[in-house]
């Protein structure tokens, strides 16, 4: 009798038969990847890959950000917080389904796994980034302190934080298990099996597993000499295909378009001093963008905002690059004493960029800090650089405008090198425990 | 200017009417009259004839009038019969008016047919236990405004409507209150029935008010309970106008009229006080200060041309002091109103039908915002031999809807902001700065029209005594247009930094939404002696389509047409689309039951089962049902002949109705929709929202009790109280974010709306020429959160101080701390604390600091209605009032140093905190560190909220009908004639100081509309 209320919706799809097929959930993902939040610029800024110039001012929020102030970070881990648990959320709604989908025939069947294999990759991807903002320092004692929230399932729930083993192992299965797929010809906008392959071996860095962290990144150097080739490097800042991409989501908005005051009067930030990049070094004219403010030549952010200069379009987030995966097995071999190889790894890209290669019989510390500064260089401007400055425990100078004099200094003790925990969170969590006392921590009724 | 000769025309017409009145002594004897039926409904169609002379006999006009020549003999016996009526016969003894009543014939019930009921759940039964209010249709059709909606404030106790903002905006519209903590019409809207059929709010609001004759306000579950599910919030249900037993009429009725620029919300400064505080303002941007002695001597104090810039700055703010614009007068206009209403209607005792047509205009107060409808419907009744018949009914409307207020700008609160000393031609602005008052105005139009159809079809069987077997069948479609439209010239624009081919916004959207309703009803009635018995049963089913999609585009230059968009454009500037879609369906089955005895006991019990497409399939049914009693004491045979008790009546009633208002599928389960926007090749399918599986429907139960009593046939009193609680009340609330969402809809707790609502109806003079009467009434409604599952106080935004809903308070309250006034050192208010402290405004307000200052939704409103009539001269007029709420004031009129550049409301030199040692002012210093800006703008505080409580005279009217030598003089043509002068809204007390106490808005107050009104009936 009620068969006339079976009504489907037109541009709506319910539950059993939203996700059916491998079609529906792979469009599923796709809107997961494209939830992937984007804060580039502002872990940039927060790190020392900019000095402020004198329009710093004219962006109040973004120069308190720069100065480390509580409320910018608080403002800040609220959107990274929720943005990336509603990443985890889609990819919780399309591994629930997954399960549910039958597929047609064995290239389905296929393109199912990979479509889970790439789902647990983008979860942990979450996860890791979040850990690296959220949690302490990985180290022995730090294991049984409070990490982040990981979330297995998409309905509402009030769950505490896991410890730092925990949401390591986490990581580590859902890297796992997204390895088994061959996945190696997805779209660089995929996380392929060799992207994976990236994140395990940066992951295993991070936990001070330096033989690990070589053993997942070598294979992925294999051909590495043909990809770092100087127009392959330009192709990454001038939106075309590059072999030296491993994973750079699609972007169909604007990005990258708040450095810039306005294209007459400069940006808001530029580049440290210490970045500076050799003549011959092809990088000196793409990362780098030289600008007139005031009068004066400027070492602004190329790559994004040479982009937006130009009115270039941005189409791919350059996330993850084999030139990544080259300074994070460099870095392992040095860890592990073995510089020599560490050395040769990072010249393997100088010299292709036509930079100046590592000093030879460079080694221990000075190494390490060698390679690292490198790293910060090929990564400026990409928010990459405050994970190595909270991994090596540093202290954080920030400098005045264009460079000159001290602004504020950042120990290395800092509770604000871990992010708080957003109101957002805590104010409807009872299980959920602030980071650090300092960080407010107001809940009423 | 223009309108003065109309005005002298009707004051002409007005000073004839004596010399009207003293022609109808002449010669000929009349008798006039009205014919009603026994609840003093006015029928129309009515014969009236004299016994012996049935072909000069005349029948009575649409509201029940006649006037009837009387031949010159001795005896004259008149006669007046009505289909389905007891004949009536009356001796003339040479009154000239005469007030006939007529009464049911039982008798003739049976084998004659009552003409056009097409809505077959308004059964009389339900009204014995229900609570039921009849809006008065003629007070409402006297009442010259074109939104039916707005025209219904004030016509039932219980019944609210708010006006919300400038013309053709649909007002709030609530039977008792919200019944849901989800603010908004989609949770909390009363269900719309037309002769039968669900129709739409928007289409409500085009239907024309001519063309019906009844709107019942449904209240209690009793009365409501026949339409289930859908009428948790009440229901209206409007009957039009039918065709008639008699010969055919034709009537053509005109408003003409002006409609007012309103009350000034707020006054403002004239140029001399402006600039004054300019000076004071030291803000270089305000000339006032800039041109100012002052201002010279402090930057330039050295400087050896001293004096002579002094000069010349003296000769500047001299030229500017010799302007001074009114910009409530300059930007708000006088327009007019005008209503056309042709309609005929007739038939015999087999036949009948009604046609009619309409156009009407309204002119806002704003230059560019006016609303044209036209409306046209059709009826038609066929009787089918004794046992039945059929009805039809078809209707169409246009409306169109212009504003040029639109999202990004408003031109109404320009009349706050620019300055005395400016006016439309001078230049750059100082309140604008690098605009004129050209880049101010026409920066943006809307237009929104609505194209609505309706037909319904329905048919009633008697195959045997006692068993009505009724079915309905209809379909209302209406279609919502919009254009928005931004040129690129306009100020925002040229600033948008776009390239010159991407410049000019255009957004079009089509809106349909189509109701289909069927109903199928038997009821079995049959009295055993004193025992009266009804039983019945119905399946109802309905079906909700609405379609909706809309294109955006820019590059289209001035053109003001789609095809103009530049469809080459990339990025955040190119073309959108946007589609929704959604079909959802209810079917039911209901039973009910009543039971009589004597005429004094009743007992009435529905219970109906709904099934809704909307909810998963195992929790697809849902259940309203509602029990009621009714006792009538005028039954005893003692009372029967006590003449000083004329109606005692008592009933309660209690019922629970689930209520899915507001949910749609995405929030009970996992539900997929597709983005614009691509991620590479590959589509993004987006999760809608977090569901919850757990969702409950929201129950609404209400209990009632009232009392109705009538003495001496001269006071009427209606005196009702009820309590409805919703249980299981539905809101979005915040959830942690690490679930990925931050709200989640979830049923969490329980809210009350309990109230009084009391009418008095007094005839204070009843004679056959000469009547008055009063009828005042009052409802008192009180809205209580009565448990919240999480805890006392929910907050729906995480950093907010101030609750959203607090267990034990009102679910419309204003918070804010209590202000102990203004510090004369600093200049600063300060509070007082939750622990007596006091704070000052620099310091942050803690959740604690909180208070409830009041209701935002004044408790209290009420009406007053006079009717006053002396033979042909008829004088009504209707107050509106509201009383016991609060309103927080914006202030946005008083301007600090930031804003000096502005106008300001007159005064503020006086009222405001300037210097150390200021003492009793109203304002603020306007020279304050940022720290203490949350606490003077995030939220009222206990002195900068004023009473909203106000006094409406909502409707006037004056009407003479034409005798009936008058008509004769007219050649015969004419069978009734009337004039009257309509106003609505004429005006409006309130302590209130700014803008509306209605709609709180600088933008939309309810205009004054002053008209001329001529009907003839041919």
């Amino acid at each position: 009798m009620s068969g006339c209320l079976n009504i489907k919706l037109e541009d709506q799809y319910s539950d059993p038969d939203a996700i059916s097929n491998t079609t529906t959930a792979r469009e599923l993902l796709a809107s997961a990847y494209n939830s992937l939040p984007r804060y580039q610029m502002e872990l940039s800024v927060l790190g020392d890959d900019f000095v402020p110039t004198n329009l710093a001012g004219k962006y109040a929020e973004m120069q308190n950000l720069y100065a480390w102030q509580e409320k910018a970070i608080d403002d800040l881990s609220d959107n990274v917080w929720s943005e990336y648990y509603m990443t985890v959320a889609i990819v919780n709604a399309l591994l629930a389904r997954a399960d549910g989908i039958t597929p047609k025939d064995e290239e389905d069947a296929r393109l199912l796994e990979n479509i889970c294999s790439e789902a647990k990759a983008l979860k942990a991807l979450c996860y890791f980034d979040l850990l690296r903002l959220y949690g302490p320092v990985y180290s022995e004692e730090n294991l049984s302190k409070e990490g982040i929230i990981l979330k297995d399932r998409l309905e509402l729930d009030f769950l505490p934080r896991s410890s730092i083993e925990d949401c390591a192992s986490e990581i580590e299965t859902l890297l796992k298990e997204a390895a088994t797929a061959d996945n190696a010809s997805a779209e660089v906008f995929y996380l392929s099996t060799s992207a994976v392959k990236a994140l395990q071996a940066e992951f295993e860095l991070y936990r001070g597993n330096y033989s690990a962290a070589v053993s997942y990144g070598l294979p992925l150097l294999e051909n590495a000499s043909s990809r770092w080739n100087q127009t392959d490097y330009r192709n990454l800042w001038a939106d075309n295909a590059s072999a030296d991409r491993l994973f750079a989501p699609y972007i169909f908005d604007s990005f990258y378009t708040d450095l810039c005051y306005d294209r007459e009067s400069g940006d808001y930030f530029v580049l440290d001093n210490s970045l500076v990049f050799s003549d011959s070094d092809v990088r000196k004219d793409w990362a780098v963008h030289m600008i007139n403010m005031g009068g004066k030549q400027v070492t602004a952010l190329g790559k994004y905002n040479r982009m937006y200069y130009e009115n270039a379009t941005v189409r791919y987030i350059n996330t993850m690059r084999y030139s990544g995966v080259c300074f994070t097995v460099a870095e392992a071999y040095a860890r592990d004493l073995q510089y020599d190889l560490a050395r040769q790894t990072v010249n393997m890209l100088l010299n292709a960029y036509g930079a100046e290669p590592l000093v030879d019989g460079l080694s221990g510390e000075e190494l390490v800090e060698a390679i690292l500064h490198e790293k910060h260089k090929e990564f400026a401007g990409e928010g990459v650089r405050l994970f190595d400055l909270k991994r090596m425990g540093r202290q954080l100078v920030k400098k005045g405008n264009f460079g000159v004099g001290t602004s504020v200094t950042v120990n290395a003790d800092d509770y604000r090198w871990l992010f708080p925990i957003p109101q957002s969170e805590y104010k409807y969590n009872d299980k959920i425990t602030q980071n650090n006392p300092q960080w407010p921590f107001i809940k009423t009724d | 200017m223009k309108r003065l000769p109309a005005l002298i025309s009707l004051i002409s017409i007005l000073l004839s009417f004596p010399v009207l009145l003293r022609s109808q002594t002449n010669g000929m004897r009349v008798l006039s009259g009205q014919v009603t039926d026994s609840y003093n409904e006015p029928l129309a169609g009515a014969s009236v004839f004299v016994r012996g002379h049935i072909k000069d006999g005349t029948s009575t006009d649409s509201n029940g009038y006649f006037a009837l020549e009387l031949p010159d003999s001795k005896k004259v016996i008149i006669e007046a019969s009505f289909l389905g009526m007891k004949p009536y016969t009356l001796e003339y003894t040479g009154q000239k008016e005469v007030l006939i009543v007529m009464e049911d014939d039982a008798n003739m019930m049976e084998s004659a047919i009552v003409m056009g009921k097409q809505n077959i759940n308004d059964l009389d039964i339900r009204a014995k236990a229900g609570v039921i209010n009849s809006v008065d249709m003629d007070r409402l059709q006297d009442r010259p405004v074109m939104d039916l909606s707005l025209s219904l404030q004030g016509s039932a106790p219980g019944l609210v409507v708010t006006n919300r903002g400038d013309l053709g905006t649909k007002p709030e519209i609530r039977i008792r209150g919200n019944s849901s903590f989800r603010k908004g019409d989609v949770a909390n809207e009363p269900l719309y029935v037309l002769d039968g059929q669900v129709i739409s709010s928007d289409a409500f609001m085009t239907l024309n008010p001519l063309d019906i004759a009844d709107i019942k306000i449904l209240k209690d579950a009793v009365a409501c309970a026949l339409y289930g599910t859908k009428a948790a919030n009440g229901v209206l249900e409007i009957t039009s106008v039918r065709g008639t037993n008699g010969d055919t009429m034709v009537t053509y009725d005109f408003n003409g009229g002006v409609t007012f620029r309103g009350r000034r919300g707020v006054q403002m400064m004239e140029t001399d006080e402006k600039l004054e505080l300019e000076r004071r303002l030291k803000n270089v941007e305000a000339p006032g200060y800039r041109y100012s002695e002052d201002y010279y001597r402090r930057y330039f104090a050295k400087d050896p041309d001293l004096d002579k810039m002094i000069a010349e700055g003296k000769a500047l703010l001299d030229k500017l002091r010799q302007t001074n614009t009114d910009w409530f007068k300059e930007l708000l206009r006088n327009d007019f109103y005008q209503r056309h209403n042709l309609s005929v209607r007739g038939g015999n005792s087999k036949t009948s039908y009604y046609a009619s047509a309409n156009y009407s205009y309204q002119g806002g107060q704003v230059p560019g915002n006016d609303v044209n409808r036209f409306t046209g419907r059709m009826s038609l009744d066929q009787a089918l031999g004794t046992k039945g018949y059929v009805s039809l009914s078809v209707s169409g409307g246009y409306s169109k809807a212009n504003s040029p207020n639109g999202s990004t700008y408003s031109p109404t609160s320009l009349i706050y902001e620019l300055n005395p000393y400016e006016s439309k031609t001078s230049g750059e602005l100082f309140s604008y700065p690098n605009r004129t008052y050209n880049d101010l105005v026409y920066q943006f139009d809307r237009t929104s029209t609505e194209k609505r159809f309706g037909a319904t079809a329905s048919i009633n069987l008697e195959p045997l005594q006692g068993l009505t077997i009724g079915a309905v069948a209809g379909l209302d479609f209406v279609l919502s247009e919009s254009l928005e439209f931004t040129p690129s010239t306009a100020y925002e624009e040229q600033r948008s930094g776009a390239p010159q081919n991407e410049l000019g916004k255009i957004s079009k959207s089509k809106n349909t939404n189509a109701n289909v309703t069927t109903n199928v009803r038997v009821t079995w009635n049959r009295t055993f002696g004193k025992h009266d018995v009804t039983v019945g049963a119905n399946t109802d089913y309905y079906l909700d389509n609405m379609d909706n999609m809309s294109v955006t585009g820019y590059g289209v230059g001035k053109l003001k047409s789609m095809s103009a968009i530049n469809q080459s454009i990339e990025g955040n500037r190119k073309v959108s689309t946007s589609n929704f879609r959604e079909k959802t369906a209810q079917l039911g089955v209901g039973l009910l039951g009543g039971y009589c005895y004597d005429g004094i006991y009743d007992i009435f019990g529905t219970y109906k089962a709904d099934a809704s497409s909307i909810l998963p399939k195992d929790k697809r049914w849902n259940a309203a049902w509602a029990v009621g009693v009714g006792w009538n004491m005028k039954g005893y045979a003692f009372m029967e002949d006590w003449d000083p008790i004329s109606t005692l009546r008592f009933k309660a009633s209690y019922g629970r109705t689930a209520s899915l208002a507001g949910v749609s599928p995405s929030l009970t389960v996992g539900t997929f929709s597709y983005l614009e926007d691509s991620y590479g090749d590959i589509r993004l399918l987006e999760l809608m929202a977090l569901y919850n599986d757990s969702l409950k429907p929201e129950q609404t139960v209400s209990t009632e009790v009232g009392m109705s009593m009538g003495l001496f046939n001269r006071v009427t009193l209606d005196v009702g109280w009820y309590d409805r609680r919703t249980e299981d009340a539905l809101l979005d609330v915040p959830i942690p974010s690490s679930n990925g969402f931050t709200t989640l809809k979830r049923n969490i707790g329980i809210l009350s709306n309990s109230g009084i609502e009391a009418s008095v109806n007094t005839k204070i003079v009843d004679r056959n020429d000469f009547r008055l009467n009063l009828r005042l009434s009052l409802a008192y409604n009180r809205n209580k959160v009565i448990d919240l599952y999480d805890g006392d106080r929910l907050y729906t935004s995480e950093d907010t101080v101030i609750p959203d809903y607090e267990v034990g308070q009102s679910y419309d309250m204003i918070y804010g701390p209590i202000s102990l006034g203004l510090d004369p050192m600093s200049g600063l208010p300060v509070f007082k604390g939750a622990d007596g402290r006091e704070i000052q405004a620099t310091e942050k307000l803690r959740r604690e600091d909180m208070v409830p200052l009041g209701h935002s939704v004044p408790p209290y409103n009420g009406t007053i209605n006079l009717s006053f009539t002396y033979r042909q001269l008829e004088f009504d007029a209707d107050f509106y009032y509201v009383f016991g709420g609060i309103k927080a004031y914006a202030y946005a009129y008083v301007r600090d140093y930031d804003d000096a550049n502005r106008n300001a409301v007159r005064g503020q030199v006086q009222n405001m905190w300037f210097q150390k040692g200021d003492e009793g002012k109203i304002y603020h210093t306007p020279f304050y560190s940022s720290a203490a800006i949350e606490n003077l703008t995030m939220w009222p505080n206990s002195r900068s909220v004023g009473s909203s409580d106000y006094l409406r005279l909502s409707m006037l009217s004056l009407r003479y009908r034409f005798p009936h030598s008058f008509i004769k003089k007219l050649g015969g043509i004419v069978k009734y004639g009337n004039v009257a002068i309509q106003a609505s809204n004429l005006f409006t007390l309130t302590r209130y100081k700014e803008s509306d106490p209605e709609s709180g808005s600088f933008v939309g107050a309810q205009q004054p509309i002053l008209t001329f009104n001529l009907s003839l009936s041919f």
